[in-house]
């Protein structure tokens, strides 16, 4: 059985569809990378997982189960979790605390099993050093990475990233693959990014979007070889670009 | 948990509390029953919309409701003052469930006009009915017996250690991990639900607890002037002041409300003294509020403290 399973999900803002549509099959163990252009409905896709969004038809199954209906904090606790593309802080709350929420709450762990708990997501992520900095006072790459503490502290066996590494210097990018590549053990992660070397290393399947709807699903070389990939991106047909 | 300087703190209180009754003349335990009653009120409201972001117009209906919980059930039994009044704040809390649910399905100023609509209701049933006697008001006198002596002398112990007290409880409350979701949920509502707090409880916990902490203050300061009309305990200088305070102190801070409380009183005092008459005040504190929304959103507290840090 699946892991998460979407079937014919849609999402209609007034008149766009910013998903269309979208059949996605998630299992354990595999980074599935996820590209198209500005506006084709990756990041309302993942609020659609998270249930920020709710779908206008269709259904989302966690393990065979109906989650179609669950509200966010019931997500999270029952296993997805997002790093959002804007990070989502706790302005005036540590960094310690910040992590230690979600590993109260999304992982339901006791007061001394999140400590240690926290510390481990702190070092992994790279925040070891900044454990009592203020929130609101990190700078991008920081708050980029606590994002994903956040979301990794819930312990969630679906991860969804959104453009975790943009606006991230090269060797910061790698940082990002290298952590990325260490947390695919016994979870699903979906990666929305701009950057193809990022998805290259990290991801053995690639998905597109264009226009709410998803064009193409595969392994990453037949993806990234597919004529339609060039499609999306090179404005054939010319209204496809923008 | 708690720690030890606020145990001694508590203990301090009460100490003070009972040399204050024997010391202080009348005049001045009145004022300060009405300064801790309305810090603690303020405090409620600060609880609810400071750190919960629920804005609440309507929360002068627990004071009144409260206050009449008490006069009634304490003239119509036998049971003692001041277990009626420490009942007070948990049946109002209970009674709060309810309306809390169905109210929750207002959002932002929605929720807060609507709490508004709720309280003018209250007030005007509690007008028709025959037990409140209306405009002619109701008298204190429990088991029927009018009260011997000064109320106002176990009043200010009472509210001194519940003040104190509240500001303690608060602060070990903020340390437990429903404290730290209410940080969280003070600082970024939707990254609060992504990280797995059930904020619509949290909401209804938060809106609970301050329905029965506006009612117990309510009820407390009633006990001195034992006598109350719906006009007076349901009025809306109550949600005002609560609002004033906090604002001008310093909202999401436990220390703005002791802050605003003393800006208004003192402002109030000060004025009657210099001879201003009755409500001039109020402009005075409603343009004082709107500077210090300008100058400093969160309040008065947050900036000093800024202050303090880096000096
Ligand atoms: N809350 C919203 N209300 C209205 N339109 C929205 C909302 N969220 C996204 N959209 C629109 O839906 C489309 C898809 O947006 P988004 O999912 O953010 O795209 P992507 O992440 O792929 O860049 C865009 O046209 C965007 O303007
Ligand atoms: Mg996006």
């Amino acid at each position: 059985m699946s892991l998460l399973a979407l079937n014919g999900v849609t999402r209609r803002f007034g008149a766009l569809t910013a998903v269309d549509a979208v059949d996605l099959v998630l299992d354990a163990g595999e980074c599935v990378g996820v590209i198209g252009p500005n506006g084709a409905g990756k990041s309302t896709l993942l609020a659609l997982m998270v249930g920020d969004q709710r779908p206008n038809a269709g259904r989302l199954t966690l393990d065979g189960r109906d989650i179609t209906r669950l509200a966010v904090h019931e997500r999270v606790r029952a296993g997805i979790a997002r790093a959002a593309q804007i990070p989502q802080t706790f302005a005036s709350l540590s960094v310690l605390d910040s992590v230690r929420l979600p590993a109260l709450y999304g992982a339901g762990l006791s007061d001394r099993a999140a400590r240690d708990w926290v510390d481990e997501v702190l070092a992994l992520c790279g925040l070891a050093d900044k454990a009592q900095a203020t929130a609101g006072a990190l700078g991008l790459l920081d708050r980029k990475r606590l994002e994903l503490a956040k979301a990794l502290a819930a312990r969630p066996r679906v991860l969804l990233l959104d453009e975790i590494a943009a606006g991230l210097t090269e060797p910061e990018v790698d940082t990002m693959v290298a952590l990325v590549q260490g947390l695919r053990e016994g979870r699903a992660i979906l990666w929305v990014e701009h950057i193809p070397m990022a998805l290259r290393a990290a991801c053995e399947r690639l998905i597109v979007m264009d226009r709410g709807a998803k064009t193409l699903d595969g392994p990453f070389a037949q993806v990234w070889s597919d004529p339609g990939l060039q499609a999306v991106y090179m404005g054939v047909p010319a209204d496809a670009a923008a | 948990m708690i720690r030890p300087f606020e145990l001694a703190a508590v203990a301090l209180a009460l100490g003070l509390g009972i040399l204050g009754a024997r010391m202080l003349d009348a005049g001045l335990l009145f004022l300060a029953c009405e300064v801790l009653t309305l810090f603690i009120m303020a405090q409620m409201w600060n609880l609810l919309a400071g750190y919960g972001g629920q804005v609440s117009l309507g929360h002068q209906v627990f004071v009144g409701i409260g206050v009449y919980a008490l006069f009634l059930t304490a003239n119509a039994t036998t049971l003692p003052l001041w277990l009626v009044l420490a009942g007070v704040p948990f049946a109002v809390a209970l009674a709060a469930i309810p309306l809390g649910m169905v109210m929750f399905h207002l959002k932002a100023a929605y929720f807060a006009v609507g709490m508004w609509v709720v309280a003018e209701i209250v007030q005007q049933i509690a007008y028709k009915m025959p037990f409140v006697r209306g405009t002619a008001g109701l008298v204190l006198r429990p088991g029927g017996q009018s009260i011997q002596g000064y109320p106002e002398q176990i009043v200010f112990v009472i509210a001194l250690v519940a003040a104190v007290g509240l500001m303690v409880a608060l602060r070990v409350f903020l340390r437990t991990r429903a404290g730290l979701a209410t940080l969280a949920l003070r600082d970024n509502e939707g990254a609060a639900r992504a990280a797995g707090v059930n904020v619509q409880r949290l909401h209804l916990i938060l809106f609970c607890v301050t329905a029965g902490g506006c009612a117990g203050a309510g009820a407390l300061y009633y006990i001195t002037t034992l006598y109350v009309t719906p006009n007076d305990a349901f009025q809306l200088n109550w949600i005002v002041a609560m609002m004033v305070v906090t604002v001008i102190g310093g909202t999401g801070t436990l220390a703005g409300p002791v802050l605003g409380v003393a800006i208004l009183i003192g402002l109030r005092e000060g004025m009657t003294a210099a001879g201003f008459s009755g409500d001039q005040y109020w402009i005075v504190m409603g343009l004082l509020s709107v500077a210090v929304l300008l100058v400093s959103p969160r309040g008065l507290w947050p900036t000093l403290a800024g202050i303090f840090r880096k000096g």
